[in-house]
């Protein structure tokens, strides 16, 4: 198995994945595991550690949510509303693993291959937030995932990292693995949220934001599976050891990449953040059979695909893939080559969003499926000449605030950003078309207006 | 109260008030589905998008609550074009099957379509169909259909939030979501027919009214509904003399938005009319079942044969029932004449005690748990006492009779259906132990079949007049429509055979006699025909959009030339 990180670098995230029986708590506890927590929680009593000292170190580091956002994650700790304002209301802390972003599978391998790394990331964010529930809410079809999770939490208990008055400490900690039902929605937070307080996984309406009112109305804070796995290695080694990762202090700490896609090797890398793209492709075996890059998908399907030559000198981090008026995303790295049809890509991927779409807002809803059946029909030969434009104008209606979620707006990324970047891929299928009053028509206003927009950058 | 300006002009709104209520105080009429001011706020459908300063996206405009200062654009070309996206949206998946959809001139989607929609359709796809989920009964009442749905879930939230029974619910996901009744589940509570007056669209409509009459040949009345003490608001609709359906009016203090399937369902039982002339015994008394005994001829007759038999008979021997499906009016015009000018101490009225009804009411707080309830099956029994005709017991002159301890000269019957029992040819047979019976009456009945003397009257559509509800509210309700010419109402009936006494005159209304109730009678004073206690709002153009009058002023239908011009329009 060739390594699936750079050549001389040390793997801190997936450094534990590959070892026989890496799950079990044993080996964990062998490899140093649990150290941090054990230090903390023996920290409380003599007040060497208080909550507010472990969100300081998380702050130090840079840590931005590796979920997709890249919100600095103790900036989103501090939203938590103290005490005084908040009375008897708890707060809860939620772990989402509900990863399913197509492209994206790196919060698997970690909830699969080394899941008390996740559970002491959760304890130390518990303690920083005064947790005394947390929860951890799994995607529906990672059945093994959960079984592993459960295991790992049970040992937990066993070993007394949880429950009542952990190592004596006088802390109480619960930790509760909630299996989600297979809702591509339930992975936004609130939705997320929504599903598990037992409802539909609609998404709520923003504000109030989870911090201020999030399970059950109460204060929560809900964090990425590899983002807490960062937590437990800045505590482990410290916020000057993870800002060392990385190429500017913005975009710091050891990040995974989930290459998929027309690649010799596809899987989960661990590299430092602001890789470039290029190094990342050649760590992946570069394209398959030697093809020619096409365009990339830099953050999962919801991102605006780029250009092979606009990822030439593209940093992979929050920024650098933001520079590129794209998004870092989930760091699910879709690589197409020449062979690639972009028009059926995207029709492909806009079937996955008519298909997930929860329903609740009417321009998503029926938006959703509208641009799929279009978008079928155009790569099916059934094209009309309107098409090009009236995806572009249907799409531009969906998004910027159309929607109570981002849905929609990840809904359109792709189809605009491949219509405005491959516009003659898609005037070939017309022009395939059967239609015998077809004539090839100037791009209109509307399309060179949102083209323009998308040059811009509609997402940053 | 906060100062919010939209579209420039300054208007004060509470400070809980959403933008989008901002926006309807300053009489902009911003179009939406999902809201409605009794559920709570979803902003799902996304038609009440406003631009508002300080927020770089586009808004739901319900969703944002108001700041004092706030600067709503709610008719800028890109609030206005992020509406006319939308209303697309919800239009290439909606059948358009308007010319035989029963919600067509009542429906919000049609009527933001014409206000607001675009000129053209863009899409050429199929429409989505929803099969097995088409004209579906899915309760005792409600039939829907899903290709019509718009997905605004207001039912759904009626169902949850005001009912409290939950039976119906989104199933499955985006396009192909449903609102369905849960598995093994009907749509079926005391108010399931709200649901279809909350529907904007013809997705929920009551099996009922279905195809009875398209809306707009409806003429609309401001009633009381007769099913029950609560006395709720309801507006009449009807056409050609046939009461078609009722429809909740809205009173914030009895039954807000809603009314009972109990009460709604009763209104084509207003239909139906036996008697058109006065029936008087033909000479081979008594009087046999069906009338044989009986001819018909004129009031003047009729009114002199009552007259004459009242006259001869001893006041301590007649009794006269008023009745609480009567108006307040009717019955002190009865106690009046009877008590007072003929003399007799028996003036009484019986009314059923019937099951419980509720109406839900987030005022009725505290023991009656958001409810107003009510337990007696007719809508005037506090009026009628206030009017002083006294309530029948054992002790009382219609107790004697049915016990067969008093046979009086003359049975005087107001209202020949005054109690369910008059269904009973037995309870008749010993009312007819009387040696005269004169009923009032719309229909046959038993009693009728057994009276001497049958005074056709209109029935409530007929009329107008008070009611007294359970909560001691004075409610006035409104003539329908004109009976056919030898019907009279009961109000004329009881003046002309006042005016043979001396004491009434026929010129007489209901308006007058109400005058001299607020001058006699306590729950009265202070009240004018006018203005009665609060009663409800007019009946509404459209069912579902009736909140629509809670915040005056607004721009109407008609008032077509003063809406913006439309981005997007040809």
């Amino acid at each position: 198995m060739s390594e699936m990180w750079p050549a001389g670098y040390v793997p801190v995230l997936l450094a534990r994945i590959s070892r026989p029986d890496s799950p079990a708590i044993d080996g964990y506890l062998a490899d140093g595991g649990y150290a941090s927590w054990k230090k903390v929680l023996a920290g409380i009593a003599t007040g060497e550690w208080t909550p507010s000292k472990v969100t300081d170190l998380v702050k130090a580091s840079g840590l931005r949510g590796r979920g997709g956002a890249g919100f600095p994650c103790g900036l989103k700790w501090t939203f938590v509303p103290p005490k005084e304002k908040r009375g008897n209301k708890p707060v809860y802390l939620l772990c989402n693993a509900d990863e399913s972003e197509p492209g994206t599978f790196k919060d698997r391998v970690l909830i699969e291959k080394d899941p008390h790394q996740i559970l002491e990331g959760m304890m130390l964010a518990s303690f920083a937030l005064g947790v005394r529930h947390a929860y951890l809410y799994i995607r529906g079809e990672m059945v093994h995932g959960a079984e592993v999770l459960n295991a790992a939490v049970d040992e937990a208990y066993a070993k007394g990292l949880l429950g009542k008055n952990v190592q004596g400490s006088g802390l109480d900690l619960d930790l509760t693995i909630h299996r989600g039902g297979g809702a591509y929605i339930c992975g936004e937070e609130t939705a997320l949220i929504e599903s598990l307080e037992g409802k539909r996984g609609h998404p709520r309406i923003k504000p109030p934001f989870p911090a201020v009112s999030g399970v059950w109305a109460s204060p929560t804070v809900v964090n990425n599976v590899e983002t807490l796995c960062c937590v437990k290695h800045i505590l482990d080694r410290g916020p000057d050891w993870f800002r060392t990762y990385g190429r500017n202090e913005k975009n710091t700490g050891p990040k995974l990449f989930c290459i998929s896609g027309h690649v010799e090797r596809p899987g989960v890398y661990e590299a430092p953040m602001g890789i470039p793209f290029l190094e990342l492709l050649a760590l992946a075996g570069g394209v398959k059979g030697g093809r020619k890059l096409k365009a990339v998908i830099p953050g999962g399907s919801s991102a605006p695909m780029l250009t092979a030559e606009e990822v030439q000198s593209m940093p992979l981090d929050f920024d650098g893939v933001a520079a590129a008026k794209s998004m870092l995303g989930s760091a699910a790295i879709i690589v197409m080559d020449e062979t690639t049809d972009i028009p059926k890509a995207v029709a492909n991927i806009s079937k996955f969003y008519a298909h997930e779409s929860c329903g609740q807002c009417t321009p998503c809803r029926e938006g959703t499926p509208w641009l799929n059946k279009m978008l079928k029909r155009v790569v099916n030969g059934q094209g009309k000449r309107q098409d090009l434009d009236l995806l572009v104008q249907v799409a531009s209606q969906m998004g910027n605030g159309m929607t109570i979620c981002v849905f929609s707006d990840a809904a359109i990324a792709p189809v605009l950003s491949g219509i405005a970047k491959f516009r003659p891929e898609f005037e070939a299928c017309l022009a395939k078309a059967a239609s015998p009053d077809f004539a090839l028509t100037a791009p209109s206003d509307v399309t060179e207006k949102v083209a323009g927009r998308m040059a811009e950058g509609i997402h940053s | 109260m906060a100062k919010v300006t939209v579209d420039g002009n300054v208007v004060e709104v509470p400070n809980d008030a959403n933008a989008l209520e901002a926006c309807r105080a300053a009489g902009v009429d911003v179009p939406h589905f999902c809201y409605h001011p009794r559920f709570t706020i979803v902003g799902q459908c996304r038609m009440c998008m406003v631009e508002i300063d300080g927020m770089p996206k586009v808004q739901a405009s319900c969703t944002v609550p108001i700041r004092d200062g706030m600067v709503i654009r709610a008719t800028s070309e890109k609030a206005l074009a992020a509406r006319n996206a939308t209303m697309e949206f919800l239009l290439i998946n909606h059948p358009l099957d308007c010319p035989i959809c029963d919600q067509a001139g009542e429906c919000q989607l049609q009527d933001n379509a014409v206000a607001g929609g675009l000129p053209v359709s863009r899409t050429s796809e199929p429409r989505r169909l929803t099969p097995g989920y088409d004209r579906t009964e899915i309760g005792p009442h409600v039939i829907a259909d899903m290709t019509r749905c718009i997905h605004c879930t207001r039912c759904i939230r009626f169902c949850s939030e005001i009912a409290g029974t939950g039976e119906l619910s989104l199933i499955e996901r985006g396009g192909h979501a449903i609102v369905w009744t849960h598995e093994g589940r009907i749509l079926d509570n005391e108010w399931s027919a709200c649901t279809a007056d909350v529907c904007p669209v013809g997705a929920l409509t009551t099996k009922e009214f279905r195809f009875r009459k398209r809306v707009w040949w409806l003429d609309k009345t401001s009633s009381i509904c007769p099913g029950c003490e609560i006395g709720c608001n309801v507006s009449l609709e009807h056409r050609d003399q046939v009461v078609h359906r009722f429809l909740p009016r809205v009173n914030p203090e009895v039954n807000d938005f809603w009314l009972c399937d109990h009460g709604r369902f009763l209104a084509e039982s207003l239909n139906g009319r036996d008697f058109l002339k006065p029936l008087v015994p033909n000479g081979t008394l008594p009087s046999a079942p069906g009338g044989a005994g009986r001819r018909e001829t004129n009031w003047g007759e009729a009114l002199g044969l009552v007259h004459e038999k009242l006259k001869a008979a001893q006041a301590g021997s007649i009794v006269a029932l008023g009745s609480a499906n009567l108006s307040t009016e009717e019955n002190w015009l009865l106690a009046e004449l009877f008590g007072k000018t003929v003399g007799s101490p028996n003036v009484e009225f019986e009314a059923d005690q019937g099951p419980l009804r509720r109406i839900p009411n987030r005022k009725a707080v505290g023991a009656d748990g958001g409810f107003v309830k009510g337990t007696v099956a007719a809508p005037n029994a506090k009026g009628a006492e206030a009017a002083g005709v006294r309530k029948a017991d054992g002790a009382s002159a219609l107790g004697k009779i049915l016990a067969g301890s008093l046979v009086p000269d003359v049975l005087y019957v107001s209202d020949a259906a005054f109690s369910a029992r008059t269904a009973d040819p037995a309870f008749a047979a010993k009312l007819r132990k009387a040696k005269f019976l004169v009923v009032h009456a719309r229909v046959e009945n038993p009693l009728t079949d057994v009276a001497d003397v049958v005074l056709p009257v209109s029935g409530m559509t007929g009329k107008d007049g008070s009611f007294v509800n359970v909560q001691g509210r004075v409610q006035r309700f409104d003539a329908a429509f004109v009976p056919p010419p030898i019907v009279r109402t009961d109000l004329e009936v009881l003046l002309h055979l006042g005016r043979l006494f001396g004491s009434f005159e026929t010129r007489w209304t209901a308006a007058h006699v109400f005058g001299k109730l607020a001058a006699a009678v306590p729950a009265y004073q202070g009240l004018t025909w006018e203005e009665p206690a609060v009663t409800g709002l007019p009946p509404s153009s459209s069912p579902a959009a009736a909140y629509d009058v809670l915040r005056p002023p607004r721009t109407s239908v008609d008032d077509t030339d003063k809406l913006p011009a439309l981005a997007g329009k040809a």
